[in-house]
């Protein structure tokens, strides 16, 4: 069956790009050319319109990757940086943390204006691994840029992901993890901060697949007049995965009325012994809070940054490399400071 | 030194109603002095406390405070604060995840930069407090906790007095700090309050109680009735309105 469909500016752009690709680039080849970019009437693109977001994109362009020549082994840090210049690209790559080894993967994004980049990662975590997954989308003001990835875990494996986003004209950082139970254990968590005229999107499937899986999650994010976050989170749990433990936390502040935040925490839930929760709570500065610190004398500006601050710092204690936590602090502060 | 002059005040209601409380007030509180205001409940004293530090949604509507010379209601919160004026609050307000020796480094540092004077460094900082903690029996422990998070009732009254003896305001309002206070922490935090007693510093102290009047003996006692001041004399009015209750002032305000 031919496809019918006339392709934007944009979607050209990709398919182009896309030419002769293999692998996981090839099925974004093949899906963007029978069903285009991804809009909001997509079932899984509710609140992000990719399509729109990419129209200013007209040619192919490329995406670079470097840190991928680093062996996985025990005690390996492994540092991504994913680039993508302006024009519409992808990369992918795929990484195996080897049985009992603890890796530690930084990823870093950045875009051009006017790009349109696909990122995609797949792991493979084998028994007993330890996967600490650090994401930095920092810096892509003006484009779209996805990134996704698909993680497999072995039992006793444990994956513990953190991403920080501060947006772009849309960001979207994909997660979608298989969890076999059976000691293995997956803590993701995550925080937003946008200013106006930023989105940034976090999307996680976490699908049980054996007994007794922990599961974590909290994401936390705030959002600037027109700003526009949006969090979908989800857990399967299936029929052989009873004793799953698995709970959900979205937890958001609209710092002015006319920020946007949508959030949508979805249990799919087919075992009858099983702790699942989800929990979504969306809320506003606490004026109180600020009045009682500016009479101490610290002006509004700084005493609602350090409020935002000390909302969204959470997900980021846990990060177990001092270094990198500090360094996102210190990003995250300094993205406070532009905001007021 | 605070000079309020037939102030009026009104705040906005939960259903965006202006709703007057506070009704020409005047009060006249000269350096080196404390004045005690008491009064019966809901006539107006958090209020007044407020709207001199520039809460939001307290709105004067007619009449003037003025502080030093400067008119209050042209500062901003921070502005009053680096001005010298402190409130020690009646309901302490918590803030989760921000430590409260980062968080009083911060005030006492932006009052200092506001006043054109240098910033304590983190080794004098931590001086400072660890001598002011100990004054106040509070332990560095829970000053490494987020503001008031958790503290009793009576540890976040100390804390407020902990507070203003590091930032060393000007002029500190006292709001129901008593209330909630066991008897030895009433004794300690009334020794903090008298330790900052001193000619050039005022203080308003806002009470229901003759025992706090007993450790900080005022120069002048209020009462406030209706949004206004309607009798003022001695500490023995205090002991007065003790022994009768506030019947015969509710008459006059009306
Ligand atoms: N935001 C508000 N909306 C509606 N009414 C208010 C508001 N703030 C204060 N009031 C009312 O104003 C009056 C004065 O309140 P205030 O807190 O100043 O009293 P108070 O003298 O401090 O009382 P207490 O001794 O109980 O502390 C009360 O009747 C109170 O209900
Ligand atoms: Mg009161």
């Amino acid at each position: 069956m031919t496809a019918t469909l006339t392709h934007t500016p944009a979607e050209q752009a990709l398919i182009d790009a896309l030419d002769g690709a293999t692998g996981w680039q090839a099925q974004l080849r093949e899906a963007t050319l029978t069903q285009g970019l991804p809009t909001r009437r997509h079932e899984l693109w509710k609140w992000s319109d990719l399509r729109r977001a990419a129209n200013d994109v007209t040619a192919p362009g490329r995406m670079i990757v470097t840190g991928l020549d680093t062996p996985i082994s025990d005690g390996a840090r492994i540092e991504l940086d994913v680039t993508a210049s302006a024009g519409a690209s992808a990369a992918d790559a795929e990484l195996v943390i080897p049985a009992g080894a603890s890796v530690t993967l930084i990823e870093r994004y950045s875009a051009e204006a006017a790009a349109l980049g696909n990122w995609h990662l797949k792991i493979t975590l084998q028994d007993g691994a330890r996967l600490d997954r650090i994401i930095l989308a920092a810096d892509k003001p003006d484009s779209a840029f996805i990134a996704s990835s698909e993680i497999a875990l072995a039992p006793n494996a444990r994956l513990h992901q953190r991403a920080l986003d501060f947006g772009g004209r849309l960001s979207r950082i994909e997660t979608h993890v298989t969890h076999p139970g059976e000691g293995a254990e997956v803590d993701l968590g995550g925080v937003y901060l946008l200013e106006g005229g930023h989105h940034a999107d976090s999307t996680s499937v976490v699908h049980h697949t054996g007994p007794g899986g922990v599961t974590k999650q909290l994401v936390k994010g705030a959002a600037a007049a027109k700003g526009h976050g949006v969090f979908q989170g989800k857990f399967i749990v299936d029929r052989a995965a009873q004793q799953t433990d698995a709970r959900m936390t979205h937890r958001a502040m609209m710092l002015d009325d006319r920020a946007e935040i949508d959030a949508k925490p979805e249990l799919e839930i087919y075992a009858d012994d099983v702790q699942c929760a989800h929990g979504n709570a969306l809320g506003a500065l606490d004026e109180t809070a600020l009045f009682y610190m500016r009479q101490r004398g610290i002006p509004a500006v700084r005493a609602r940054a350090l409020l935002i601050e000390s909302f969204l710092a959470e997900p980021l204690d846990a990060i177990a490399d001092e270094t990198l936590r500090e360094d996102f602090k210190v990003q995250l502060r300094t993205r406070l400071e532009a905001l007021s | 030194m605070l000079k309020i002059d037939n102030l009026h005040c009104q705040v906005e209601t939960q259903d965006g109603e202006e709703k007057p409380i506070l009704k020409g007030l005047s009060l006249d509180v000269p350096a080196g002095e404390v004045h005690a205001i008491m009064g019966p409940n809901g006539s107006g004293k958090s209020t007044l406390s407020y709207v001199l530090t520039g809460r939001d949604g307290y709105e004067v509507t007619q009449g003037s405070m003025v502080f030093e010379g400067e008119d209050l209601s042209e500062l901003e919160p921070e502005e009053r604060a680096a001005a010298g004026l402190y409130l020690s609050f009646q309901y302490p307000v918590e803030i989760p995840g921000v430590p409260t020796i980062t968080f009083l480094k911060e005030a006492l540092n932006a009052q200092r930069t506001a006043r054109g004077e240098d910033e304590v460094t983190a080794p004098e900082f931590m001086k400072l407090i660890r001598e002011k903690a100990k004054q106040l029996g509070v332990s560095m422990d829970m000053l490494k906790r987020p503001v008031n998070v958790g503290f009793s009732g009576g540890e976040k009254k100390r804390m407020e007095i902990l507070q203003a003896l590091v930032l060393e305001p000007k002029f500190m309002i006292l709001d129901e700090t008593d209330s909630g206070l066991d008897i030895d922490a009433l004794k300690t935090v009334s020794e903090g309050v008298n330790a900052l007693r001193a000619p050039e510093r005022g203080m308003l102290v806002i009470t229901h109680y003759q025992r706090l009047l007993d450790h900080i003996t005022p120069d002048v006692v209020h009462i406030m009735a209706n949004g206004k001041i309607v009798k003022s004399g001695g500490p023995e009015l205090a002991r007065e309105l003790e022994a009768e209750g506030y019947d015969k002032y509710l008459g006059e305000a009306a």
